[in-house]
Order: structure tokens, then C-alpha cells, then sequence
């Protein structure tokens, strides 16, 4: 026995091997996995009822099919706090919740009345969300939100991560997700832009709908849910689900301070990505072209977008320049018969016609900025601007407006010039 | 005057060998010379006895010396003078021995013959293009392939003998002046202390050459094929042909000899390098992929795409067993075919092969006692061990232990147990040579015969590892 | 005696580099300096890289002599084992931290649940083994994993490339919080300490000095380069992100389709981690052996097990006590090992050059 001992510890590897045989089997063979223990959530949605909150989790529900499509179930809990609520729904699911796969967060507007940061904590501070969670308001409850989502899957096949991934690079540009939200909330200037998705009954839809059609430049994308998913299973016994619908019209929402300040449509945010290079998905109409006497609308659509953007400061007052080269296309002539016959003549681009399209985009410009002026709202990073390129005189000319705390005012004081360059693509 | 009683040796001799039904002896009397043949019959060549021992002696007419028999009647090749104590053992070697009652002196002529194999392709390593030859069992006939590959006088072949019961020749064959002088020794003197009484193949040996017996990782080299054979020869290696074994074995051994495939080098080298990295890929498939996917099923099912984890969720939703139990379950179950499949005669493999894929993966997934993940999972490790043949003992052991650790460690299990494995290789050197070589410790001199191998006219030094006497192969 | 190469010499080099500094301190760095973090940095690497000579230097004019054995010679007994004890505190303590700010990362990102226990029964043995088999074994380890790792770490930072990222701010934070950082991350430094350690065990060929500066210097422009690329990513909110490496990839909007990214960066860690724990837990054994030289090497590593587990669960347990009270006493500690031995060896040197010099007038 013991030279058998003995020849044991000449061979760690073996003793090594004995040890995995022995103590780690049992702890392998009795575990049934994380994956039947967790609730898999792939949405997040916080609402605040009466000083309450209510968190409602779009939960994946594993089913012994193998036509491996993602069935899903709203699950929710209420509770003092978001953790509380978690918690709580928790207790519903039966099941501990994991967030790793939660590609949404909605939040409801009335928890943008106060500060949303103090609300959603919580989400901060749980390390298995990702960062980079998409992060959105709603008009209705968010519970409501998730619930008509459940009907994109069936009948779109588009996920709700989708629908607001579509807007956040055509239409925001800027991400909507958690960090974002953060990004903005913890900068000097503390405000931050996140999307914003409406639910609309049936009837509310009727109407509106020929309205949005009509509205000419909005980018929006129009997600519909039937109501004839007889076939889907008891999810959509939810008489109520199958009336709502997520009408995505590309609006967003300033923060200041975790505070909503205002809600900005799709005309609004592409004023204010005039400046992005990376927004060029907009139509500008320019109106009251005269052609053999008659008036007629041209439409173009930007192709190319190139910025060129510098600061200074002149007589102490700072002065944002930034000059902006566009490519366009014509898309559409409208007032016009035989349109399609005066198409050639107006692909190239003319002084006048790029003189209106300076115009409009100065225009749209000059709004955005007047809303976010309003709004102590930097959202564009103007302070950023000068206090990387004119740090100094930034700082001096803070000092001058009231100190650190006034960064927030910078915007008002700022001068843009906007020089508009037209290029025929 | 006479030396021997020619009949009371031949009796002497018949009760040694204990009246063996093969032996065999004849007199032959001319005048008052007796000469007596001793021989077993069972492994003489008989039809060259009667042509050119027996039919020469009766066609002499003079007076029979021994060196007349020598030199002049007798019409063999190897003929030689033996003494008494050795006349067993060269009876038992296949000689014919010849007493005479004129002389003390003994003769024995090689007369042996038994059945062999023609050297064909082994089995174990077909080629697509290249050499088809295999070593036989042997040991002249697979002296002979060599020797017909390497033409030079530094060529040594040593015979000692092994098993105190089977007196197996073992020959230890190296190139002068390229085989490290140290490693030979330790060879040699690793052989002549090996204390058994049989040696039925060179795996006997085999246990006695490891520097760390016990172990379970590859320490000695092994193959069919001479050319194999050759060019490791001509990188510094020693080679152990065992008699009546076709496998030769070859010292040192480092992990990067099984990766390297005698196809490699008879095709294009940038296709070589190309399949070399999928054996690797293949290797590391079939050692960790089921251990992952359980890390992943029970620990980490939060870094799995969402897509994926919704499959795996499906799929596992309602089995009877967890998932360590279900995947222990699929690799048993592949190994038992495994075994089957090897062991059954061909037309029954076919057989079993249909049974088990078909009716136990189909019918088990069916009846939802396995999931398809689970079983794709384990057929991928399965298959891709095959990419490197000759490591798949091990591997399947390691399968095993990966599969232990994944399930209740999950990924730092099986991080922390390749960690401790590599750690291990780097601990055991075998004869000196760095078992990891030319990786850990890096020698990029090795390097062109290794993953990204480069072409033949460029590797002009043998490889460091071996600490080669020459180090240039010009 | 088994030597290493100067390859090996330096892989380990790199791990030591890597060693602290690319989870949490990076975060850390942030809250006090912000992005002037990275000068931070650059200073106290500056600091060590300037060790660097003063081993070569040594390791000339002692080629096989233990640096227990210098330090004896010029010092007495109990000097040197004072100062070996004050080595085994601080890589026993690097050890410990490096495992702790690892454990944090597995806890949050890759296990949902504790698991410590899985962690040291995963670690602990494979740890001893390398300690225990010598620096030869696990220094071929770490050289064969060292393309994976470098791979590994390079793949990081080049995929943080893919999001959008912009110059953070400089000069922004005082000269006395520049300062107190200096002070308070200075234990994760001094990763030269380590080669006066194993001096005898390297094998340096002529002219392959400048190899050891390519590797230190690599190390450290990949850790700059972490440090830059994080703030540049995360900016503002950098503070909320404890483990650089891992958050650089995370937040890729672009590679989502793909699934989690960050498996690169978890192996990457979890190889990274295993091998300076490695390093360090060999470290410790070592002047352990050199203290009590009559005890056998082995008790090293169980005295080594369980003084680590017992830290571990009875006085840090937790990450943050683990963080803080390392801010309080630590840095003296680090600041002895890290500065004011290596003067000792420049001053031994020092002498010794001029008693030759002397020696040399006295020929003539």
C-alpha cells in the first residue's frame, strides 16, 4: 500500500486526474445548466405606476419543438424600486432573470418627468447587461411596447432591437443605447439624445395614418401587426396586444439632466445632424422652381455628405464655422406635367436651385439649433469643439458667462456660420 | 581418432530441445566419416538442404575435412564455425548444424526460411503518391529496405538480444556522425537492461524506452514505413527494428512528428501547410469542443449568441438527463461503435456502422434522449481526432477529462487544464529533445518543418531539437 | 540548472507588464486623473523601464551568480532576507490582487453566480504545478501561448477601432492628483523586479540584451495603447467600466450580428491571468526557498496555498476592501521594492566598479 502510495506522488498528472475523476463528476452530472435556470430576457421594459415601478421582461421561452423560432413571453413584476420589481418578477418567472441578452430597454415618458438616471440605477450597476443595450422612451407603457413587439417576431420577423436599430443609423445616427444615454448624461453639458418609439390603438391609426403617408420627408418606418394571428398561441388571446401596434415615426427624445426636455421629430434630428457625415438619408424639397411658367417642387436626396468644421473665437465671442459640401440626386420633380421629360434638366444642379438648398438646410439648421438653445441642450458637442481647439479662450470666455457651471449656456452664445456647398452627384 | 560420438550428440541434443516434434537430424556415413545433421525442420529452408548441403556431399568423393566443407562442398553462403554451448541457440536461430567424429570444430550454415509478407502498403499510413512499401515481421527482410535506402558505410546496425524466453533480435540502427552519440548510448543501455522473458512486439520495448513510463502522452516514435524510417534517421534519430514486428520504433519523439505527414512531402508545400493547420485545428477541435459546449450549456450560456442559445435551449428542453450526463452518454456510446466497428470483420461493420448511426443518433434524438447539438458536437470531436491518427489514444482520454472539466468548471477548467497539460510537455523531455519543440522553446530554425512548412531544398540544417552530431545535411 | 532564453526571459517580461493593469486600473486611473491617466502611466513605466539597464548591467558582472548572493555578500544575512521577505509580501500580494481584480471580471462577465471556489480549485493546482515543475517548464507555457495572447490582446484594441472613437481630453487634472495616482497605482508596477529574481537563470548570448527592450517596450506600447484607446472609446463614462480589456470590445454595435465578441478578450484574460499567477506564485517560492533554505520547495507552494486562501476569504474577500486597503499600505511596500532596490544593486555596482578600477592603477 504504501509503495502504491508512493508511486501516486511520483505522478502528480495521475493524482491530478483522480481529483477531477472523483470531486468534479458529481458537481458536473447533478447540474442541469444555466440556461433551464435562467429566464433568458431579451427585452427590458420599466414603467412607473403610482410611484411604483413596473418591470416587465420579455422572457424567451424554451419549448421542447424543434422549429427553433424565438417564442416569447411578457413576464412582470412590481416593486419600490427597479431592483425590487426584478426581483419580484423574478418570483413570477420562477426562474432567475439573466439580462446578458437584453438588446432593449424601454423606459416610459413619465419616468423622464424626473431624473430617468436615479430610476434605472439598477441597470447600471447589473454587469451582465451590455452596454450596449438599445435604450428607448415610449409614449404608452413600455409593458405595452413589449407586448406588441411579441407580434413583429410573427409576423414581420423583425425583432424590436431591429426596428429601433433602423432609426438609430438612419435617422438619430447618433447610438441609443445605455452608454449613449450615459455618455451624454455625465458630459459637462449633461444632456443626451435617446429614441423614441409611439404605440397607437387601432382606431388612433386609421386616422393618423394617412397623415404620416402624407408627411413627405419622414423617413419613418411604419411597423404594422395584424390582428388575424389566429394561429399564434395564447400570447395573442390578449385581445388588447392585438390592437396596439409600435408605429415607429423616427422621433427622439433631449435629456437634460435625465430630464426630458423635448421630443424632436424627424425634421428636427435631421437639422441636427446636418453636421453628421454619417446622416445622408434625408430628402430636401426645394419649392418654387419656375419652369415655361409653371411651378414646380424638386426633391433631392443627399448622397454624399462632407463637413469641414472649425472654431474660433473673435472679439471674445466664439464663432463656429463649418462648411458643409453635399451631393445630391434628384429624386422626384412634382407641379409639373410630363415630368419625366424635364428630368435631364434638372439633374445638374443650378445656382438658384443650390442657392434653396442652402437655404432650406440653413433653415432646418437654425431651428435645431434654436431648440437646443432653448434646452441649454448640447447635444452636438459645440463645447467640445472649442475646448479642444480653443481651450483658452474657452475657458476664459466660461469664466466670463459664469463659470464651469455655465457650459450647459455655451451654445447660446456661440455664432455658427454655415457655408452650404452643392455638388451634382 | 574421434571427436564425437555423432549419434550420442544428436540424441544429447533431441532430449535438450525435448524431443521437439520438428526436430530433425540424418547421418551421413562414407567410409569411416560420420557426419551428423542437426536441424528443426519447422524453419529450414528443406529443398536448399537436400540441393546444396546433402546432393554436394554424396557427388564428394575425396576425404572430408572441415575446411573442404567450407570452402569447397558445401554450396552456402553464410557458413561458420561454432562452438558447443551455442548449438542450441543456433538450432533454435534456423541453422543447420553439422558434428563430425573427425573434427572438434562444429559448422552451422544458415539455412532459414519461415513464411513472410511481401513488404506492401501498411494500413496505418496509406499514401496518395509516394512509396507504397511497409516494413514486415521480418527483421532480414526489413534490414534489407533500409539498407536499400541509405547507401552508406556510417550506416550501423547493432543486434541485441532480447527476452530470456524469446531471444528476440533487436536491432538498433542509426547514421554515424548524424545520431547524437548520447542518445544512442541511452538507447542501447536502455535495451540491454530490459528484463522480461518475451518480446512479441516492439510495444514491449517500448514501455522500457520512455522516460517517464506511466505517462500517458507518446514518448517514442512509431511507424510502418522505411522511407519514414529514412528520413527520420537522417534527422538525428535512432531507429529500433524488433524482429517479427513491422512496426519500428524511432527515439527521440517530439509532439511535431505526428503532424507531419510522409504525404506532406511528396505534395506541394503551400497545400502541406495548409493541411497541417487543419490537423491542428483538428486536434484542438476534438480535444476541447465537447467540453466547451458544456462550459458554455452550463456556465456560459450568457456569451452564446442569442440564436444559438435559443437552438440549444429548444433542443435540450424536455431531456431526461442533464447536459454532462447527455454528452457522457453520446461519447460512450461513439466510442463502443468505435470499438465495434475496429474489431468486427468488414462486412459486418458495415452493419453495425448502419445500426448505430441511423438507428441510435436518429432514433435517440427522436426520442428525445439526445439532443442534435449534442450529437453533432461529439461526431465533430470524433472525427476531427482521426485528422492526427496517431495521437488519438491519448486524445480520446483527454476528450474525457476535458469533457469533466468543461461540465463542472466550466471555461477556466478547461483554460486551467491546457495550461497544466502544455505545462506538463514542457516538464518531460524525452531523451533530451523538448517534447514541444520547435514551439516551446521556440527554435525557428525548426520552425520550416513545422505548421508552415516550407520546401524541401530549403531546410538545409537538421532539425536543432535532436542536437544532431552534423547539424548541416550537406 | 535549467536556464531560460532571452525570448523566454522576456515573454515573461510581457506578462508581467500585462500584470494589473489592463481591467480595472485603467477605470481606477480614471476617476482621479481622467484621461491625463496615460501620463500617469507613461511616468511610472518610464520609472521602470529605467531598471532595465541597471539588471543588464549587473547581470554582466554577476553572469551566474544568484542575486541572493550579491545581496548576501555586499549586505549580510539578515539584510538580504529582510529584503527577500519584503519581495515574497510583494509578489505574494500581486498575486492576490492580480487574481482578485481577475475573479471580479469572471464573476461579473462570465459566471453569473460566485464561484471562487471553482476558481482557486481551477487555478490553484495548475499554479503549483508550473511552481513546482521550475521556471523552464512554465516559461516554454507561457512561450508557446504568447502568440494566442498577443493575438488575443491586438484583436481587442483593433476591434474598439470598428466603434467610434475620439481624442479624449488632456491636461485636465491637477499636479497633485497626478501625484496621489503616482502614489496610489504604484504596486502595479516594478515588473523588472522579477528578472533580478531569476538572474541566474538566464541565459543572455551576446548582443541579445536589446531583445529584452523590444519586449518590455512592446508590452508597454500595448498598454498604452489599451489605456488611450479606452478613454478614447468610453470618454466620460470610463469610470463605469472596471475591465478595460473586456469593455473595449463589448459596445461594438457593428459586430452585434456576430454574438458576444468578448470571448476573445475573456480567453485572452484567463490565459493572461493563469500565467502571471504563474510567474508570481514561482516569484514567492522562490524567496521563500532562499529565507528557509532547509526547507524543501514543495512546502513553499502549500505554505503558498494556504496563505492564499486564507487572505483570500478571512481578510480581502472582497474586491474593494482588496482595492482600498492595497491603496493604504501597498505602495510603500512597492515603492521599497521597486525603487530603492534597484539603487541598492546600482550602488553595489557602483563600488565594484571602482574597487576593479582600483585594482586595475594598482596592476600599472
Amino acid at each position: 500500500m504504501k509503495r502504491k502510495i508512493k508511486i501516486l506522488f511520483k505522478m502528480p498528472m495521475l493524482i491530478v486526474f483522480i481529483i477531477i475523476l472523483l470531486f468534479f463528476t458529481p458537481f458536473a452530472i447533478y447540474s442541469p445548466g444555466e440556461s433551464r435556470n435562467r429566464g433568458v430576457v431579451t427585452a427590458l421594459g420599466i414603467d412607473k405606476i403610482d410611484e411604483e415601478y413596473e418591470i416587465s421582461l420579455l422572457t424567451f421561452i424554451p419549448t421542447a419543438n424543434q422549429s427553433y423560432q424565438e417564442k416569447s413571453s411578457v413576464i412582470s413584476g412590481k416593486g419600490g424600486s427597479v431592483a425590487e420589481a426584478i426581483y419580484n418578477a423574478q418570483i413570477a418567472m420562477g426562474r432567475s432573470v439573466g439580462l446578458s441578452h437584453a438588446k432593449t430597454t424601454v423606459v416610459n415618458e413619465k419616468l423622464l418627468e424626473e431624473d430617468v438616471a436615479s430610476s434605472i440605477d439598477y441597470l447600471s450597476r447589473v454587469a451582465s447587461l451590455p452596454e450596449n443595450t438599445v435604450f428607448v422612451c415610449t409614449n404608452k407603457t413600455a409593458k405595452e411596447i413589449l407586448e406588441s413587439s411579441k407580434d413583429l417576431i410573427s409576423n414581420l420577423g423583425l425583432k424590436l432591437e431591429q426596428v429601433i436599430g433602423y432609426n438609430a443609423n438612419n435617422l438619430y445616427v447618433t447610438d441609443t443605447s445605455l452608454e449613449a444615454f450615459y455618455k451624454g448624461y455625465f458630459s459637462p453639458t449633461k444632456s443626451s439624445l435617446i429614441g423614441y418609439l409611439t404605440i397607437e390603438d387601432e382606431k388612433t391609426r386609421k386616422e393618423e395614418n394617412s397623415e404620416i403617408s402624407n408627411s413627405q420627408d419622414s423617413g419613418s418606418t411604419q411597423t404594422q401587426s395584424s390582428q388575424k394571428n389566429s394561429d399564434s398561441s395564447s400570447n395573442s388571446n390578449n385581445s388588447e396586444a392585438g390592437l396596439k401596434q409600435i408605429v415607429n415615426q423616427g422621433q427622439a427624445v433631449l435629456l437634460k439632466n435625465g430630464k426630458k426636455v423635448a421630443l424632436l421629430d424627424v425634421e428636427q434630428l435631421n437639422g441636427i445632424n446636418i453636421l453628421n457625415p454619417k446622416s445622408i438619408n434625408q430628402i430636401i424639397t426645394v419649392d418654387g422652381i419656375e419652369k415655361d411658367e409653371q411651378t414646380i417642387s424638386l426633391q433631392y436626396k443627399i448622397k454624399t455628405k462632407k463637413t469641414l468644421i472649425s472654431s474660433k473665437f473673435e472679439n471674445g465671442y466664439p464663432i463656429y464655422n463649418a462648411q458643409l459640401i453635399l451631393g445630391v440626386e434628384l429624386v422626384e420633380i412634382n407641379g409639373v406635367e410630363n415630368s419625366l421629360k424635364v428630368n435631364t434638366e434638372f439633374s445638374n444642379v443650378t445656382d438658384e436651385i443650390a442657392e434653396k438648398i442652402e437655404q432650406k438646410i440653413k433653415e432646418q439648421f437654425t431651428n435645431s439649433i434654436n431648440i437646443l438653445r432653448d434646452c441649454d441642450a448640447d447635444v452636438l458637442g459645440i463645447a467640445r469643439q472649442f475646448f479642444f481647439h480653443n481651450r483658452k479662450e474657452f475657458v476664459r470666455f466660461l469664466n466670463k458667462i459664469g463659470g464651469q457651471e455655465a457650459v450647459s449656456q455655451f451654445i447660446d452664445y456661440v455664432v455658427f456660420k454655415l457655408n452650404v456647398v452643392v455638388e451634382p452627384d | 581418432m574421434s571427436y564425437f560420438n555423432v549419434k550420442d550428440k544428436i540424441e544429447e541434443i533431441k532430449s535438450t530441445l525435448n524431443s521437439s516434434v520438428d526436430f530433425s537430424s540424418r547421418l551421413y556415413k562414407k567410409d569411416n566419416q560420420i557426419l551428423g545433421f542437426i536441424f528443426l525442420k519447422s524453419i529450414i529452408d528443406q529443398t536448399l538442404f537436400s540441393s546444396a548441403v546433402y546432393f554436394p556431399l554424396q557427388m564428394y568423393n575425396s576425404k572430408i575435412t572441415i575446411e573442404g566443407l567450407k570452402n569447397d562442398i558445401l554450396k552456402c553462403v553464410d557458413i561458420k564455425e561454432i562452438k558447443e554451448k551455442d548449438i542450441i541457440k543456433e538450432i533454435l536461430d534456423g541453422k543447420l548444424i553439422i558434428v563430425t567424429n573427425f573434427s572438434k570444430k562444429i559448422l552451422s550454415i544458415d539455412l532459414l526460411k519461415f513464411p513472410t509478407r511481401i513488404p506492401s502498403e501498411p494500413p496505418t499510413s496509406p499514401v496518395i503518391q509516394g512509396p507504397r512499401e511497409g516494413f514486415v515481421e521480418d527483421l532480414q527482410t526489413n534490414i534489407t529496405l533500409l539498407r536499400r535506402r541509405i547507401k552508406t558505410k556510417e550506416l550501423v546496425m547493432e543486434v541485441l538480444r532480447v527476452g530470456s524466453q524469446t531471444q528476440t533480435k533487436v536491432c538498433i540502427t542509426y547514421i554515424k556522425g548524424i545520431a547524437n552519440k548520447k542518445i544512442v548510448k541511452e538507447v542501447k543501455e536502455k535495451i540491454k537492461n530490459i528484463k522480461i522473458d518475451g518480446i512479441l512486439d516492439s510495444y514491449n520495448i517500448l514501455t522500457y524506452l520512455e522516460n517517464r513510463p506511466g505517462s500517458l502522452f507518446k514518448q517514442i516514435g512509431n511507424t510502418e514505413k522505411p522511407d519514414i524510417v529514412t528520413s527520420k534517421m537522417l534527422e538525428g534519430k535512432v531507429a529500433i527494428i524488433v524482429d517479427n514486428s513491422p512496426i519500428v520504433l524511432t527515439v527521440p519523439f517530439i509532439f511535431i512528428e505526428d503532424l507531419q505527414n510522409s504525404n506532406d512531402y511528396y505534395t506541394n508545400h503551400h497545400y502541406s501547410s495548409f493541411v497541417r493547420v487543419i490537423r491542428l485545428l483538428g486536434l484542438l477541435i476534438a480535444l476541447i469542443s465537447p467540453g466547451f459546449y458544456l462550459a458554455l450549456q452550463l456556465y456560459h450560456y450568457n456569451i452564446l449568441p442569442l440564436n444559438f442559445l435559443i437552438t440549444i435551449a429548444d433542443t435540450t428542453q424536455g431531456l431526461p438527463f442533464t447536459p454532462f450526463l447527455e454528452i457522457l452518454f453520446i461519447f460512450l456510446l461513439f466510442q463502443i461503435l468505435y470499438e465495434v466497428s475496429l474489431r468486427l470483420p468488414s462486412y459486418l461493420g458495415l452493419a453495425t456502422s448502419v445500426v448505430g448511426a441511423l438507428i441510435l443518433g436518429d432514433t435517440g434524438v427522436k426520442a428525445g434522449l439526445i439532443s442534435p447539438p449534442g450529437v453533432i458536437i461529439v461526431a465533430l470531436s470524433k472525427i476531427a481526432l482521426y485528422t492526427i491518427p496517431e495521437q488519438a489514444p491519448q486524445i480520446t482520454v483527454l476528450q474525457l477529462i476535458f469533457i469533466i472539466l468543461g461540465g463542472s468548471l466550466g471555461l477556466i477548467g478547461l483554460i486551467s487544464g491546457l495550461v497544466y497539460i502544455i505545462n506538463y510537455l514542457n516538464n518531460f523531455d524525452s531523451f533530451k529533445t523538448p517534447y514541444l519543440a520547435p514551439y516551446s522553446p521556440r527554435i525557428p530554425q525548426d520552425l520550416k518543418d513545422a505548421t508552415f512548412m516550407e520546401p524541401v531544398y530549403s531546410m538545409r540544417q537538421r532539425p536543432k531539437a535532436f542536437s544532431p552530431e552534423k547539424k548541416e545535411r550537406l | 540548472m535549467k536556464k531560460i532564453s532571452i525570448r523566454q526571459c522576456g515573454v515573461i517580461i510581457v506578462m508581467c507588464i500585462f500584470a494589473n493593469k489592463i481591467l480595472l486600473m485603467p477605470s481606477l486611473m480614471y476617476q482621479q486623473t481622467s484621461a491625463d491617466s496615460i501620463f500617469v502611466l507613461l511616468t511610472l513605466f518610464l520609472l521602470d523601464f529605467a531598471m532595465l539597464p541597471i539588471f543588464i548591467k549587473l547581470k554582466e558582472n554577476y553572469p551566474n551568480k544568484k542575486l541572493y548572493d550579491i545581496l548576501r555578500d555586499k549586505l549580510g544575512k539578515v539584510v538580504t532576507k529582510i529584503i527577500y521577505f519584503a519581495m515574497l509580501c510583494f509578489f505574494f500580494f500581486k498575486c492576490l490582487l492580480v487574481f482578485s481584480v481577475t475573479y471580479v471580471y469572471f464573476k461579473q462577465q462570465i459566471y453569473q453566480d460566485e464561484f471562487i471556489f471553482l476558481a482557486l480549485i481551477a487555478f490553484l493546482p495548475v499554479i503549483n504545478h508550473a511552481t513546482i515543475s521550475g521556471i523552464r517548464a512554465f516559461s516554454r507555457t507561457i512561450e508557446l501561448f504568447f502568440g494566442v495572447v498577443i493575438a488575443g490582446f491586438v484583436v481587442c484594441l483593433a476591434i474598439s477601432l470598428f466603434t467610434p472613437i475620439s481624442t479624449p481630453y488632456f491636461f485636465v487634472s491637477s499636479a497633485k492628483d497626478f501625484f496621489l495616482s503616482l502614489y496610489n497605482h504604484v504596486f502595479a508596477f516594478g515588473d523588472f523586479i522579477i528578472l533580478f529574481l531569476i538572474m541566474d537563470r538566464i541565459e543572455i548570448k551576446k548582443g541579445q540584451t536589446k531583445k529584452l527592450f523590444f519586449f518590455a517596450l512592446f508590452a508597454i506600447i500595448l498598454v498604452v495603447s489599451l489605456f488611450y484607446l479606452f478613454y478614447a472609446k468610453y470618454q466620460i463614462t470610463a469610470f463605469m467600466h472596471n475591465n478595460a480589456l473586456a469593455d473595449l470590445l463589448v459596445f461594438s454595435v457593428q459586430f452585434n450580428a456576430i454574438g458576444r465578441l468578448d470571448i476573445i478578450a475573456m480567453l485572452t484574460i484567463m490565459f493572461i491571468t493563469l500565467f502571471q499567477m504563474e510567474i508570481f506564485s514561482y516569484a514567492f517560492c522562490d524567496c521563500f526557498v532562499n529565507i528557509f533554505p532547509l526547507l524543501n520547495k514543495n512546502y513553499s507552494v502549500v505554505i503558498f496555498d494556504i496563505l492564499f486562501c486564507i487572505l483570500y476569504y478571512v481578510f480581502i474577500g472582497r474586491y474593494e476592501t482588496m482595492v482600498t486597503s492595497a491603496l493604504y499600505w501597498l505602495p510603500y511596500l512597492a515603492i521599497a521594492i521597486n525603487y530603492i532596490l534597484p539603487i541598492i544593486l546600482l550602488v553595489i555596482l557602483i563600488i565594484r566598479r571602482q574597487k576593479i578600477e582600483k585594482k586595475d592603477k594598482n596592476f600599472i
